[in-house]
């Protein structure tokens, strides 16, 4: 067995990070000015790092080699004074930029959300939760690391290295050269190790979102689990993905280990370059000897800024890879359609008017390629009538009410409101009409109360009354805190047909135009199915209903009854005249009350 | 974690080594310079042969710490590896209580981010950690070599940033901590959103939604940037206490010198393991705070690792043989948190019987049956399957002779022949297919242009109602269990199909015994009993007839669909 088939997430592409960046850096430019600051802050910085061992030469030469003790103690108080001044700078310079790196990860974030919100259900049907999930969050950590690890200090660095590389020319122009003549090679490794890293960075990210997806879907289903005994195989199953993310990790480990150990030898090698040939000058009397000390040391402090940018280079190029998946999320096509508004003319709806009439017209739908679920299906629909949906299981009656609520695109034909096709509408004010219980009920972890009104005000108004209506109000009252009772993720400590009376109820709440009842009562008993019939005769007066129901009973007091068969209308009419007709639903019929 | 044991010591090694070569480079420094401050007298190289042996040193230095830093790193991969595997392999004993009180964003959250926090800890720190260790120890050696004197005085300051350390340590553990609950939140808000997408969209709930989750990265920021204060903090304690050493030294060790009690090239060397030591006192902070974020995580894990399922194995199974699936209830009381759910059941089925159960919505059907495969836990002595309390039989064994279809159905995102297939390993194509058939699926999946090999996405969302249920009895059947339960499982499924899988599970039964809770009357025809449940208790049992007889609820059940169909005869 093979978790995910075709959801395995896979990773492709070229590098390309100028365009990376170039857009990383749109998030960032709204705190320029931050950034502004913390990098006004790093010539301060950099300058009191600089003048360290500036202080010590100074000291050695002019001092300690001459055995002057006096103005050695001044020394000493400017460099203290020197190391306060870079604790306080260096602080200023981390809490900025961590400040603006949470903030960047916070747009980013709530942008990612944003764009989530308004993908389309194939999307999601296609995408697994776990790999949203790390998308969401570990992918976003990881652009994050990079301003811990102080991404934007590179810039200092850069100073600092420039700064030095100047004092080291102006100090001794040869040695200089010498020393820099170790750093051809130091660039070679660091752009050949690049590819290298990204590569490797971006399986880690892939196999990790592989990881999570396997685990939020095991989580779901951990009791199937354990009912049918296959503890071991997904534990084998979780062992494997589990050590294809360790093992994609490996690389990356050498690639860094190598990378930092070539800065650390050049460093020593460099040093041993300016011993032998400044040596040789010494000798020769061409070199002073605190020069070349001075010049030691600042080799060191070459370095130091080299070696911090090497650590960062794998820090970064992780997050290059984390980058790429968070904006190919956001470049992801297949975002909800929008909607072409009508230009406000004398063909606009009149909404105040109510709802007239709903037209579906020969409508084709797959949901994918060309495998038709729906095949030239019609229906007419006027205001206030109930109009139910039969027939066989997987014959698309779901479908026609998540066409409705235009969840997917027709291929063919047209659905139209009051003879604007929904297409034209907003989705937004399409969906406020519509008013649908899902087949799966799903329920938010939060309250009862909750549940119901979503949170919307106006819903929030009419939460005790809709549940009366369901006659979901029997159980709640009874619950300690009522509708203030919390309900875990997915509902899990209620009964199924809790559970629909819940959603049932969210729908009743919202008080839509036009009510979808898809198997609304379903997991109910008979008895309190009868009340909820009753409780919504009221309700269904002057609104439109489309109920989809296997229980013939549910479905005796609608005003038409349309037969789906395999994608097509089979037959259509009142009960009378469908059993009259002796067909399909007649059978239904009898089967179902045969005894 | 031994050979991981093995591959600390091993880096631990390989650190010494690396670092001796680091440290043999100031003295070799030293050696040079001192050579070339007095040319003429006891100097035994050349300063281009004490560039060659810098030069090998550093070359030495590299590839051992390309090695060390891999067998360490590894290391610390490696125990993230296990431990995840542990976690995991806990999650897989824990059972649904656990899971009904804990998010599943939260458990996704620990096993990701908290983990990545502990795997720092163990890669990362460590190896900083020993990196310090052997850099302080071998310096302090050195630099004791040159001034004992200068080296108190060097690190004189550090009890001081010890205790400052101290103190914030113990606020970053518990930042730490706040900031991981809040990254658990706001995953758990991204895992259920996307999980109910179907209904935000319906509901048009997308402004809501963002805004919640905005809420839930504010507080994140907010926790986040408590640790980033922390940090702050830290990094200038610890720049400045190495520096507070360079500059005593700089002013007591430069006196030394101007009065000869200590060389220049001494002096200078000592400034040079001084300079080593800047650097990894900073890191020590970072370690640090490495530590109490990977001891926050850690907890936090721990709360997963030290989970107790209520769910356990028996200490002494009893070995029941084959299950043959009689089935009592004796006095049996259950409650899911404290109000009682079930009360005083009393219930003999016998192997082979087939009991149909009804009742109203909540009455407690649903937990009847879940109890049988152990789902939640009992008290001893009240279930007895073959006449052996259930809490003593294996929970391998009672769960393999149960065939369970649950109300809801789970599909995995596998193909439908693995979800069939799920409940039995090794199912060959045929079973499979048979299950599908007795399931009514057989006509459905003829119809998928990949058939059996058509998957199924998430929790099964890409196929209808009535398929997923199905394919979660076929997933049942295939099993061949002495006990079958069926909760509710023609609920999503037209009559003409119910009745082709009533009739071809008649045929299935056989000597199995049946549990089948329905609100529909039509599948329980068959049955040999029928109990009637209402507020947790059994209040009416016997055949159709019998309780037709008695005129009681179920007698209204029946009634009820009698008259729905009467009015439509008329
Ligand atoms: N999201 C989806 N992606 C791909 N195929 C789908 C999807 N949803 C449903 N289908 C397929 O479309 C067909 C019709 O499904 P639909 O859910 O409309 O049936 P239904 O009439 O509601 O059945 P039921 O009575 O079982 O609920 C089925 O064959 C199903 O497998
Ligand atoms: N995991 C749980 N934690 C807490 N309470 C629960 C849990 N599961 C169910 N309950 C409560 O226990 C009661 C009985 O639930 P149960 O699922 O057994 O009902 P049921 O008879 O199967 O109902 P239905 O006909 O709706 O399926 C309900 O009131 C429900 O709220
Ligand atoms: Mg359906
Ligand atoms: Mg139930």
């Amino acid at each position: 067995m093979h978790f995910g088939g075709i959801y395995e997430d896979e990773t492709v592409g070229k590098i390309y990070d100028r365009r990376l960046m170039g857009r990383f850096v749109g998030y960032v430019a709204p705190y320029r000015r931050l950034i502004v600051v913390a990098l006004l802050l790093l010539p301060f910085i950099a300058a009191s790092k600089l003048a360290q061992p500036w202080i010590l030469k100074m000291a050695i030469d002019s001092h300690i080699t001459k055995g002057v003790m006096a103005g050695l103690p001044s020394l000493a108080t400017g460099f203290l004074g020197i190391i306060l001044a870079e604790s306080l700078f260096s602080f200023a310079e981390v809490y900025l930029l961590q400040y603006v790196g949470q903030k960047v990860m916070y747009d980013i974030r709530v942008q990612l959300f944003s764009h989530l919100q308004r993908l389309s259900a194939r999307f999601f049907d296609q995408t697994p939760v776990g790999s949203l999930v790390s998308r969401l969050t570990s992918d976003i950590e990881v652009v994050g690391e990079m301003f811990a690890a102080g991404i934007v200090t590179v810039v200092g660095d850069v100073l600092v290295l420039a700064g030095i590389v100047g004092i080291m020319l102006w100090m001794n122009v040869r040695l200089s050269l010498v020393t820099f003549s170790v750093l051809p090679l130091l660039i070679w490794v660091a752009f050949t190790f690049r590819n290298w890293m990204r590569v490797a960075f971006r399986q880690v990210r892939s196999r990790q979102a592989n990881l999570s997806a396997f685990l939020a879907e095991s989580i779901g289903g951990m009791a199937v689990v354990q009912l049918f005994n296959r503890e071991r195989d997904e534990a084998r199953e979780f062992r494997r993905l589990n050590s294809s993310y360790m093992e994609a990790n490996l690389p990356v480990i050498t690639w860094d280990a190598a990378l930092y150990a070539v800065v650390e030898s050049l460093s020593s090698i460099a040093v041993a370059l300016i011993i032998w040939y400044g040596g040789g000058e010494i000798v020769k009397g061409n070199l002073s000897f605190g020069a070349l000390v001075a010049f030691i040391q600042y080799i060191e402090k070459f370095f130091s800024p080299i070696r911090d940018m090497s650590a960062k280079y794998s820090v970064m190029q992780g997050a290059m890879a984390s980058l790429e998946r968070i904006f190919g999320l956001l470049d992801k096509e297949g975002k909800e359609p929008e909607s072409k508004p009508q230009p406000p003319g004398p063909s606009a709806p009149a909404p105040k008017q109510g709802l007239q009439q709903i037209c579906f017209k020969d409508i084709w739908f797959a949901y994918s390629d060309e495998d038709y679920v729906l095949k030239g299906f019609s229906l007419e629909m006027r205001r206030g009538e109930k109009v139910a949906l039969v027939g066989e299981t997987g014959g698309g009656k779901t479908t026609v009410t998540r066409l409705l609520s235009r969840l997917y695109e027709i291929n063919r034909g047209s659905i139209a409101i009051d003879g604007v096709d929904i297409r034209e509408m907003s989705l937004q004010s399409l969906r406020r009409r519509i008013g649908v219980v899902l087949q799966d009920p799903y329920l938010f972890s939060g309250t009862i109360e909750y549940n119901i009104s979503l949170g919307d005000p106006e819903a929030l108004q009419r939460v005790e009354q809709a549940a009366a209506m369901v006659g979901a109000d029997r159980f709640i009252r009874e619950l300690p805190k009522g509708y203030q009772e919390e309900v875990r993720e997915r509902g899990v400590n209620f009964s199924a047909g809790e559970r629909q009376l819940i959603s049932f109820a969210r729908a009743v709440a919202f008080d839509p135009e036009i009510l979808v009842l898809d198997e609304a009562t379903a997991s109910v008993d008979t008895a309190s199915e009868r009340l909820i019939q009753q409780g919504l005769e009221g309700l269904m007066q002057g609104r439109t209903t489309l109920v989809v129901a296997h229980r013939l009973s549910t479905i005796r007091d609608a005003d038409r009854i349309v037969v789906i068969h395999r994608g097509e209308k089979a037959e259509e009419g009142t009960h009378a005249e469908l059993m009259s007709a002796k067909a399909l639903y007649y059978r239904l019929y009898q089967l179902q009350f045969k005894d | 974690m031994l050979n991981c044991r093995g591959a600390y010591i091993l880096g631990a090694v390989l650190l010494v080594g690396t670092n001796l070569c680091g440290l043999a480079i100031p003295w070799l420094m030293k050696l040079a310079i001192e050579g070339l401050q007095a040319p003429t007298s006891q100097g035994r190289f050349t300063p281009a042969q004490y560039g060659g042996m810098i030069a090998v040193a550093a070359v030495a230095q590299g590839v051992i710490r390309v090695f060390s830093r891999t067998t360490l790193l590894n290391a610390g991969r490696r125990i993230e590896f296990l431990l995840r595997e542990d976690l995991y392999g806990k999650l897989l004993t824990l059972d649904r209580t656990y899971f009904s009180n804990w998010r599943t964003g939260d458990i996704l959250s620990r096993l990701a981010n908290d983990l990545t926090n502990v795997r720092m800890l163990l890669g990362f720190g460590v190896l900083s950690l020993l990196n310090t260790v052997v850099v302080y120890t071998a310096a302090l050696f050195l630099l004791t070599r040159i001034s004992p004197f200068l080296t108190i005085c060097a690190i004189a300051p550090f009890p001081l940033m010890i205790y400052i350390v101290k103190r914030l340590s113990a606020s970053m553990f518990r930042c730490s901590k706040r900031m991981q609950e809040a990254l658990s939140r706001l995953t758990a808000r991204v895992e259920e959103n996307v999980s109910a997408a179907s209904v935000v969209k319906a509901y048009c709930r997308e402004e809501g939604e963002i805004e919640t989750f905005r809420q839930a990265c504010g507080g994140y920021l907010e926790a986040s940037m408590g640790v980033a204060r922390l940090r702050g903090w830290m990094l200038p304690v610890m720049a400045s206490t190495g520096a507070f050493g360079t500059l005593i030294v700089l002013f007591i060790g430069g006196g030394q010198v101007i009065r000869g009690e200590l060389t220049l090239g001494g002096f200078v060397a000592f400034n040079g393991y001084l300079a080593m030591l800047v650097w990894p006192t900073i890191m020590f902070g970072w370690i640090l705070n490495l530590m109490q974020r990977g001891a926050a995580s850690m907890t936090r894990l721990g709360e997963i690792l030290h989970a107790s399922a209520e769910v356990v194995e028996p200490d002494e199974p009893v070995d029941p043989g084959v299950i043959e699936g009689g089935i009592e209830y004796r006095n049996l009381t259950f409650s899911y948190g404290t109000a009682k759910m079930l009360r005083g059941i009393n219930l003999k089925i016998r192997k082979g019987e087939r009991i149909g159960i009804v009742g109203v919505v909540g009455s407690g059907k649903s937990t009847l049956v879940r109890l049988i495969p152990r789902l939640f836990p009992i008290a001893d002595g009240t279930l007895f399957v073959d006449g052996i309390d259930l809490n003593r039989i294996s929970l391998d064994k009672v769960r393999s002779a149960v065939g369970f279809v649950p109300q809801e159905s789970f599909l995995f995102s596998r193909s439908i022949a693995d979800n069939i297939g799920y409940g039995k390993p090794g199912a060959t194509r045929e079973e499979i297919e048979r299950a599908a058939r007795i399931a009514g699926l057989a006509g459905d999946i003829a119809r998928f242009p990949q058939g059996f090999e058509t998957l199924v996405g998430e929790r099964g969302v890409t196929l209808s109602g009535g398929q997923k249920q199905r394919v979660a009895i076929a997933r049942a059947l295939i099993k061949e269990p002495s006990i079958l339960i069926l909760d509710d499982p023609l609920s999503a499924v037209d009559a003409d199909t119910e009745e082709e899988i009533l009739s071809a599970l008649s045929g299935y039964y056989g000597e199995r015994t049946v549990l089948i809770v329905s609100h529909r009357l039509s599948p329980l025809r068959g049955c040999d009993r029928i109990i009637v449940m209402e507020q947790g208790a059994i209040v009416e049992q016997g055949n159709h007839a019998e309780l037709l007889e008695l005129g009681g609820r179920y007698e209204a059940i029946h009634r009820e669909e009698q008259l729905k169909a009467e009015i439509e005869r008329l």
